[in-house]
């Protein structure tokens, strides 16, 4: 084909568009557009409050912040001590409990992998990221 | 006179078989990216996660990507291998590895633990010079294929 580089390259990009869209299509409901957290794997304040006693908090940002305020019950779970408080959140954890794991905001990265790992290095299922964090928290709160 | 005569015939063999080589290499290059491309298309998930965690691009580009990338490596791949839309495969096929280069080189530099995107999570235990000696390695052979398709008749009587 006798078309330019540039024509050629344009042809190739344009042609990737069509399975690429049907990739997305076909994956929607496994990944979110809005966030890197699965819609199954979110939890609103509401929902997780209406939870009670089965829930256990877990914040995942760093001890200073932590120890400034925390979600009343919640217990550390940071990645900076992952060893040292793994054993102390897996004492308060009992099959059917659900586990609710937040971070700062909505941009913060931290409850997405703490709960990941958690999924992951301790087997645990039921493991969900707030939505929001702890901003989303206190505005409820208020 | 039979030497003469005998000329072309061996001319025509050492092409033909120079020609082999050259195809070789576009079927070891387009292979890389074939299989590189099918890791990632069938965990998009993961992917838009690696890109994610170079920490350049908001959440929806890397998910994008994630769903995009995957798909024009395979088709450039293909292109190789058929020779079809060849140079232009192979120019993006260049740019993407210069892209992730500056990327991984990028993220080493401002200190983040990434794994990188090149063979999904696959690739999630290399160390950097792993990555860098590959991806360097890739971009040698693509740059060769460039080369040949562009001045590949003089290379060839140079040869």
């Amino acid at each position: 084909m006798k078309s330019s580089l540039v024509g050629q390259a344009v042809i190739l990009a344009a042609l990737a568009l069509l399975p690429a869209a049907g990739e997305a299509i076909y994956f929607r409901d496994k990944i979110s557009w809005r966030s890197a957290i699965a819609p199954s794997e979110m939890v609103t304040v509401e929902q997780a409050r209406g939870w009670g006693d089965t829930a256990i908090w877990v914040d995942a940002r760093p001890d200073d912040e932590f120890a400034n305020d925390h979600v009343p019950g919640a217990i550390s779970l940071n990645e900076d001590r992952w060893n040292e408080l793994l054993p102390q959140f897996l004492a308060l954890w009992a099959p059917g409990k659900k586990t609710v794991v937040y971070c700062s905001s909505l941009s913060c990265n931290s409850s997405r992998e703490v709960a990941r790992r958690l999924r992951k290095e301790a087997q645990l299922s039921d493991v969900f990221v707030l939505e929001g964090g702890w901003e989303a928290w206190l505005k409820k709160k208020r | 006179m039979k030497t003469a005569e005998k000329l072309p015939t061996i001319n025509y063999q050492l092409s033909t078989n120079r020609r082999f080589v050259w195809r070789i290499v576009d079927f070891a290059v387009a292979g890389i990216f074939i299989y590189a491309g099918a890791l990632k298309a069938i965990d998009p998930v993961q992917f838009a996660s690696d890109i994610d965690n170079y920490k350049m691009l908001p959440w929806p580009v890397s998910v994008a990507l994630a769903f995009y990338l995957p798909w024009l490596e395979i088709l450039c791949a293909l292109g190789l291998v058929f020779r079809f839309l060849y140079r232009g495969a192979l120019s993006i096929l260049s740019a993407s590895i210069v892209v992730f280069t500056l990327a991984t080189i990028g993220a080493k530099v401002r200190g983040l633990d990434i794994t990188c995107g090149c063979f999904g999570h696959a690739s999630q235990n290399w160390s950097f010079p792993a990555h860098l000696t590959t991806n360097l390695a890739i971009l040698a052979g693509l740059l060769l294929l460039s080369f040949k398709a562009t001045f590949g008749n003089r290379l060839q009587n140079s040869i």
